[in-house]
């Protein structure tokens, strides 16, 4: 018997596939196979009987080729899920975040970004799909200021950001979504309202001629708890006690009550309940629709792929393509993420918006 | 033996639980968790006292069992080492002003500064163990600047002028030497706990040389400078000014615990000192430059060190000697015992200062060997602090993904 937890986080969609044939192979020797997958797809291709567990209890078991994604979808949730949503297309405006030929050298010189360009405008989603360990981190804190990018600029609203400082770009409009949320994204000892200062703790009107306002500081905290849903609806528990999907919640919800030009997401619904996914979905569009800028990475492709305006394509912390996420098959996306270059057309859109 | 597997396991299991729960006690639990503690080490150490008085020949035993003789008696012992300390409150005709509990006082009241400096460094997730050196520092740089003001000024203007100006100096001199191992770690990675014990060294070392060449008093064979002029010392409220305690400086002493509470909780710059404390890669993303943390938190840890050193030197001393006691180290044991929390360490620094100050009525009125009473105060320490030490442990065990999270890291709870 062997049993697997999440094994396909870090592989491209070919290696799943070959995955799911060594799965078949030692079936049919008779072995048992336990998999565990967040991911619906992986679910209904590779297993014979699905179990579907929710808040630590057993919701129910039922044959794969009889269930549909909807069906599993609500049984993981408890309601009805709208698993496609329409969304009205893309209407970009200005350029809000450019990067030119962005190099970000890791400890051992190596370069994990190699020279990225990529610009994202007002009211779209750019989307960065690519197997972990590709450079998206890094790209990503060469943007967001946690690292300085080695060569090339970033510029934000036309301004060069390249070497500022992380507190200088948070002033400047911009939100980011850490992916790791115990880590980076929250404080897990500090209660919520210590968490929603996160950021803001010298900011105005949160920080008052040297001191912090404290009772603004719980508005704030409980104002995002409300509006988001956290559970418990306590501003007072420590972080560390809310689970993931809740910890998730109202990082983004602090993250979004900037009232930002630029949202920079990474991995947002990583290790997320699959309500609170949905729920993180709809913000995005909303901030789509509301006209900011987006730029999206995500290793779960169905996620980028349906969240996305464009989406870009890195390997080795090269953008491998830009294409369009509605043209593209999985397929070719997946040629694209083992660093291949397909021969077909695959509906390339121009970097540079 | 897998029975017996599972009841290890369990027995584990029981202990780590307890740990993790203690991380949640709160301020009240763990006052009593502390009074809990201390009787369990009077206990012990009443088991220690018998067995060596009945091993130890004397003259005079208090009780004779058979043939052996119990030469010390417990009881007597922890009521010196207490009440002895308080100056007998249990006794008629007590006065809080009585010369013991002025000892006890004015031991608190540098240990009290020193217990501060190495919370605040505690709560950024620094180990300063450089208060010792940083207090040295301070007590040279407040006693020589005091000396060269001290002829231009007299009278009640010269105490109001010159004890804020000591005091100062102190935190500059303290500051600016916390501030050595500060950049050090920011700008080079050098690990603060070498640093701060290779400059506590340097400080004293350096102290000796600059009292011997340049600044010592002629007139004394001692390492010492001249004294300072009784206004440039402070001035003694109520007490007997023949016992080198000041109210005033307790109540400056106050002042701090108060100010270091508030730049805590209460500012931006305490909150990016407890964030990087507790998790260096939020405060990180937080936007907190944690290099000029490190650089403040330290500088500012060292100040309040150097205070604790023009205090000394501006209420004990009276001038400036070089051996100065080791009221750096003992402040790492006060912050521990205080859980690095400012308002704790009034009551830790008075623990220590009742242990210090009863220690001497201890040798004083029993034939108790002075090495057995440290034993005691060491047991006594161990037995308080080990609930904290705990409580840290818990903390890591509860969220084993901290692993980089250093463990002084533990900061009290945000009230």
């Amino acid at each position: 018997m062997l049993i697997l937890d999440e094994p396909t986080a870090v592989l491209t969609p070919q290696e799943v596939e070959d995955l799911f044939g060594v799965f078949e192979e030692l079936t049919e020797q008779g072995k048992t196979i336990v998999f565990i997958t967040h991911k619906l797809g992986e679910a209904m291709n590779s297993a014979d009987d699905i179990t579907v567990l929710r808040d630590g209890k057993n919701v129910g078991t039922v044959p794969a080729d009889e269930v549909t994604r909807n069906d599993l979808a609500e049984m993981m949730v408890g309601r009805e899920v709208l698993m496609d949503v329409d969304r009205p297309p893309a209407n970009p405006g200005d350029t809000v975040l450019s990067c030119e030929n962005v190099v970000v050298e890791d400890e051992r010189g190596v370069r994990a970004v190699d020279g990225v360009s990529l610009q994202v405008r007002e009211g779209e989603v750019f989307g960065i799909a690519g197997v972990d360990g590709n450079g998206q981190s890094e790209l990503v804190e060469a943007i967001t200021g946690l690292d300085a990018a080695d060569e090339g600029r970033v510029r934000f609203d036309g301004e060069d950001l390249t070497n500022a400082r992380r507190q200088e770009r948070t002033d400047a409009g911009m939100a980011y979504i850490p992916e790791d949320r115990q880590e980076r994204g929250l404080v897990m000892e500090f209660d919520l309202v210590g968490n929603g200062l996160l950021g803001s703790q010298h900011t105005r009107p949160y920080a008052n001629r040297g001191r912090i306002d404290w009772d603004r500081a719980r508005d704030h905290a409980e104002t995002i708890v409300d509006e988001y849903d956290v559970r418990p609806p306590n501003a007072d528990v420590e972080a560390e006690s809310l689970s993931g999907g809740n910890q998730q919640k109202f990082a983004v919800g602090r993250e979004l009550a900037r009232a930002p030009r630029l949202v920079v997401a990474s991995h947002p619904t990583r290790g997320v309940d699959i309500g609170s996914t949905e729920f993180i979905h709809d913000r995005v569009n909303d901030l789509r629709a509301k006209g900011k800028a987006i730029l999206l990475v995500s290793s779960k492709l169905d996620e980028v792929q349906s969240l996305s305006d464009r989406l870009g394509v890195i390997y080795e912390g090269e953008l491998m393509d830009v294409v369009d996420p509605d043209a593209v098959t999985e397929e070719q996306l997946g040629l694209l993420m083992a660093g291949q270059r397909p021969d077909i057309e695959v509906g390339g859109l121009e970097v540079s918006g | 033996m897998s029975a017996g597997d599972g009841d290890g396991g369990g027995r584990i299991d029981r202990l780590r639980d307890s740990m993790v729960a203690l991380t949640e006690a709160s301020a009240g639990e763990r006052f009593l968790i502390a009074f809990a503690a201390l009787a369990l080490s009077i206990l012990v150490g009443t088991g220690i006292i018998l067995v060596s008085g009945f091993i130890a020949t004397c003259r005079t035993p208090v009780l004779t069992l058979g043939g052996q003789t119990l030469c010390y008696d417990p009881v007597l012992v922890f009521d010196r080492l207490f009440l002895g300390a308080l100056g007998d409150p249990l006794s008629g005709g007590w006065s809080p002003l009585n010369p013991q509990f002025a000892v006890t006082l004015r031991e608190t009241t540098v240990l009290v500064f020193t217990g501060l400096s190495v919370a605040l460094a505690f709560r950024a997730g620094i180990f300063n163990i450089g208060t010792q050196g940083q207090l040295v520092v301070g007590a040279l740089a407040s006693a020589l600047a005091v000396l060269w003001v001290a002829p231009l000024l007299s009278g009640v203007v010269g105490t109001v002028v010159l004890i804020p100006f000591g005091l100062f100096v102190g935190a500059v001199g303290g500051g600016l030497y916390g501030a050595i191992p500060g950049a050090l770690k920011a700008y080079a990675d050098a690990n603060e706990v070498i640093t701060t014990i290779m400059l506590n060294f340097v400080a004293s070392l350096v102290a000796l040389y600059l009292i011997n060449a340049y600044f010592g008093d002629p007139d004394s064979a001692a390492n010492q400078t001249v004294p300072l002029p009784d206004y440039a010392t402070f001035p003694t409220v109520l007490f007997d000014p023949r016992l080198d305690f000041s109210l005033l400086a307790l109540l400056v002493a106050f002042v701090f615990v108060g100010g270091v509470y508030y730049l805590l909780e209460h500012t931006p710059f305490g909150y990016d000192i407890r964030t990087s404390g507790l998790q260096p890669e939020a405060a990180e993303y937080g936007g907190i430059d944690s290099a000029r943390t490190v650089v403040a938190s330290l500088t500012l840890s060292g100040a309040l060190g150097g205070i604790g050193g023009a205090v000394y030197v501006l209420m004990v001393l009276g001038n400036f000697q070089t051996g100065i006691p080791s009221y750096g180290f003992d402040g790492i044991t006060v912050s521990i015992l205080a859980g690095n929390h400012p308002i704790g360490a009034v009551f830790a620094a008075f623990l220590f200062g009742v242990l210090k100050s009863g220690s001497s009525v201890v040798d004083f009125a029993t034939d108790v060997p002075p090495q057995l009473v440290g034993v005691l105060r060491g047991l006594i320490i161990l037995f308080v602090a080990m609930p904290e030490f705990f409580r840290m442990a818990g903390r890591r065990l509860a969220s084993p993904g901290d692993g980089e999270t250093p463990a002084p890291a533990g900061g009290a709870d945000d009230d």
